[in-house]
């Protein structure tokens, strides 16, 4: 038997038809256009925009997801070559770089270029960007101007400090800016559509996502049990159902629920991840290494579990949102809750990295993870900027240690994973050292 | 007795000693707030007799302290500016106030307030866009930082103190624009070294302090008989420049640099600020709207179905033209710290616009160290000899 078809994790059942989503996404998409439905480019807009947008009948693309789709097929260094030549400076996100490449090939073919991995992402009559977390979220489309005649609408999402966010009267003007932008971009729907909006199936289409958001983090909260009986990889398989909401909601949440009780079930029978003693239990920051995931079996066979991932791929801490009426209304406060849910915790810790850093705090405790592996990426900026502070703040307050391997989002070669792997057999010695400390410092695992 | 000196005199000292002034002012029981970019409200220290001071870094001192929480994949002007932060030479600020200027500013804000915990700290999570409701949050904003301000220093804002505040730094603003007018003539009576000294002067003074120098300087270069010679006119574009190294370069090349559209320079004064019944208004509008710094997405027309590409560079871009126009300019240097996608992704969109207009352009990428302007030197004499 290969070294590859060794099970060395347990991959949830549950987790293949929700992996199966994306393709799906990528067919339809192609297939929408053809039969003459609008399609918008979407950046990740954390819910805000993707309920809106479906129920008014237009189809999503993630461009951002296109570009690690393009990397893990070998189609990147055609269209950042194309992005260089066109005056992009190299050091700039990878996913929008590859992205001004594939739309100024698109515009000189006035097709889908002839090779672009699954089927290409058809033109669109809309650029939905966003202030979310990352600059490239928003001056990338502006930059598509170039190429598109499509409008760029930028979403709003305030990101405010942990103090700030505790002055009377800051939730209240925060929501209520989100709500008016919603709306405005509601307006402007309409009007670029020239078709009105259906408030009745916009209303059911976000309890779809509320509950299938809620259903998901109930199954990451079962990771917390030892041994934990989701590893990363199916966290990561398994996300763009509620990250990239596309297709039939009540399908996703369908499949989100019986997800969960594969993982109950693994819970109360205490199943682990792993096939063999869970030895370690990780924490992952951020984007993992797509192409190289094989290296985590790796690990895996040495009695690493990742346990918890990216704060910022998970679903807000559920609120009950069902007493607001207006729909709009329940999108702004459910997306402001992913980005602040933990903002009190933080503050009465001291930590001002509310979202930035803060989570990891959480996490490491209460997944009780015993290292991290921060992988930081030479063009992402927002999946790297924090982690020299999370590893700081790790280290300081939890004496957990950080192993950082360095690669990149579109240039694969970046990731080492022979060298990796050596590292992180040293670094064990790191982490029992750790548990020691941990131990004399009166904190529980 | 020592004869304090003046005009451009003082310009120098203060350039290559900024803290000096602050320091004095502190020690005669003065509080004094560091503030990052374009973004915070000066109007809103000043009124409440706080002194504004520009935090910068320095890029001929090697960055040794921030990689222990800032990434070298990040804008290396932030990493600086920090860096001298967590070497204490900031701490004779009494606080810091951070805007949204960018991501990488943003997450900035918070480290600082972590590692360095000056006794105030606030940050503006400026918008990203121009709408109405953008304008309405910015106000709000606005109101939050005076909340901090007034718990801060005790005292009430009052919309009286307001007013004189706008009034004195729109005065500034009324100074540096005459300021530049004397670069219009050809040759220019002040250099872009000289400019770029004045303004990181203004920046490190109370603002009536810094009118009265401004007021000096003007007399004085109005008085020049024998300054600078005949030189291909450049206009500079692009990220921050707080140090004059770049400049003292491109002007050793043989080239006078007329103009500029950095935030050390007129991105940062040229805008006043509208004297409105309730003066938050005026300050919400131009610290959001006027103040063009690629940071803030803006369309042609707000709400359009379809993009016109020229008509969004001419509505993003067309001040440049006339700035080109009023000040005579045969070329453009855009240029930018290595890792700011703020300007990066503008890059070819401004090339473009400028293309339009028949105006030459290069673009230089750095990272913000001494060391590297070096390379660059040849690929600015080219251009000059391109279109001389
Ligand atoms: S820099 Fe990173 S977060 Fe930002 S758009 Fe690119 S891949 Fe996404
Ligand atoms: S130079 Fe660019 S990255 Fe650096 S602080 Fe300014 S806008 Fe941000």
């Amino acid at each position: 038997m290969t070294n590859e078809k060794k099970r060395t994790i347990n991959r949830l059942k549950t987790m293949y038809p929700l992996r199966a989503l994306l393709d799906e996404m990528y067919k339809g998409n192609i297939e929408a256009s053809k039969a003459g439905k609008p399609t918008a480019w979407c950046m990740v807009t954390f819910w805000e925009g993707d309920v809106i947008l479906k129920a008014m009948d237009v189809e999503s693309v993630y461009p951002e997801n296109y570009g690690a789709v393009c990397a893990a097929f070998g189609a990147a260094p055609a269209y950042l070559d194309r992005s260089d030549a066109d005056g992009f400076p190299t050091h700039m996100c990878g996913y929008a770089r590859n992205c001004l490449g594939y739309t100024a090939r698109m515009m000189d073919l006035g097709e889908i270029p002839p090779g672009a991995p699954m089927g290409g992402m058809p033109k669109p009559i809309l650029l939905l960007s966003s202030g979310s977390l990352c600059d490239a979220h928003y001056k990338w489309f502006q930059a598509l101007g170039r190429y598109l005649d499509a409008p760029v609408w930028t979403m709003e999402l305030p990101l405010p400090g942990v103090k700030e966010s505790r002055i009377e009267g800051a939730y209240e003007h925060n929501i209520g800016f989100m709500v008016a932008e919603l709306r405005e971009f509601v307006t402007f729907l309409e009007r670029l559509l020239s078709k009105k909006m259906d408030w009745d199936k916009l209303d059911e289409l976000i309890d779809d996502m509320i509950e299938m958001n809620r259903v998901w983090y109930e199954i990451n909260e079962l990771r917390k049990a030892r041994p934990c009986p989701m590893h990363s990889r199916d966290f990561w398989s398994s996300m763009s159902g509620s990250l990239y909401p596309s297709g039939d909601l009540k399908v996703s949440v369908d499949l989100y629920r019986k997800m969960y009780d594969e993982v109950k079930y693994r819970v109360d029978n205490n199943i682990g991840a792993l096939p063999i003693e869970e030895k370690y239990r990780l924490l992952f920051l951020e984007l993992p290494p797509w192409h190289s995931l094989g290296f985590f079996n790796q690990l895996a066979e040495r009695g690493w579990n990742f346990v918890v991932e990216s704060w910022s791929y998970h679903p807000p801490q559920p609120i009950d949102l069902t007493k607001v009426s207006d729909p709009l209304e329940r999108i702004a406060r459910f997306t402001y809750q992913w980005l602040t849910g933990r903002f009190p915790d933080a503050f009465n810790a001291g930590e001002w990295g509310g979202y930035s850093a803060y989570p990891y705090l959480e996490y490491a405790q209460d997944y009780q993870c015993d290292g991290a592996l921060l992988h930081p990426l030479v063009t992402c900026r927002t999946a790297t900027n924090h982690l020299m502070l999370v590893q700081d703040r790790l280290m300081k307050k939890l004496k957990i240690p950080s192993l950082v391997v360095e690669g990149d989002i579109v240039d694969l070669k970046l990731f080492d994973p022979v060298d990796a792997l050596r590292k992180a057999e040293t670094f064990e010695e790191t982490m029992n050292h750790y548990k020691k400390v941990r131990r004399q410092e009166g904190l529980e695992w | 007795m020592v004869m304090e000196s003046q005009g451009l005199a003082r310009v120098r000292e203060i350039y290559h000693d900024r803290s000096h002034r602050v320091k004095q002012l502190k020690a005669a029981g003065e509080k004094v707030i560091g503030y990052f970019c374009v973004y915070p409200v000066l109007e809103m220290l000043t009124a409440l007799n706080l002194v504004p001071y520009r935090v910068f870094g320095d890029m001929r001192e090697p960055i040794t302290k921030a990689d222990s929480c800032l990434p070298t994949v990040v804008c290396p002007f932030i990493r600086s500016a920090l860096d001298l932060g967590l070497k204490g030479k900031y701490d004779f600020l009494d606080g810091v106030v951070m805007a949204h200027v960018c991501e990488v500013g943003e997450k900035t804000a918070h480290i600082w307030n972590l590692y360095l915990n000056p006794p105030y700290f606030h940050f503006i999570d400026t918008p990203h866009t121009v709408h109405k409701a953008a304008q309405k949050q910015h106000k709000e904003l606005l109101k939050d930082f005076e909340k901090t301000l007034e718990l801060f220093t005790g005292k009430e804002l009052s919309p009286g103190r307001l007013r004189e505040a706008i009034e004195a730094h729109n005065q500034q603003r009324a100074l540096v624009r005459e300021l530049y007018n004397l670069r219009k003539p050809d040759p220019p009576l002040i250099s872009g070294t000289e400019t770029l000294q004045v303004m990181v002067a203004l920046m490190s003074l109370p603002v009536e302090e810094g009118n009265k120098l401004l007021r000096q300087v003007i007399n004085e270069v109005k008085g020049r008989k024998d300054g600078l010679q005949k030189k291909t006119r450049l206009l500079i574009w692009g990220s921050i420049i707080d140090d004059v190294a770049l400049i003292e370069m491109i002007e050793g090349l043989g080239a006078n640099l007329v103009m500029d559209d950095t935030c050390v320079g007129s991105r940062f004064y040229f805008p006043d600020v509208e004297l409105t019944d309730d003066p938050l208004d005026g300050l919400a509008y131009r610290y959001l709207v006027e103040l063009k710094c690629p940071r803030t997405f803006r369309e042609a027309v707000f709400g359009e179905t379809k993009k016109d590409y020229m008509a969004d560079l001419d509505s993003r871009f067309s001040y440049l033209k006339e700035y080109a126009r009023e000040w005579n300019v045969n070329g453009v240097i855009l240029q930018s710290v290595r890792y700011c996608d703020i300007h990066g992704y503008e890059v070819p969109q401004v090339k473009d616009y400028l293309d339009s207009i028949g105006l030459p352009s290069i673009y230089l990428e750095h990272d913000y160290s001494e060391a590297a302007l070096a390379p660059l030197r040849t690929r600015v004499q080219a251009f000059l000899e391109v279109i001389s």
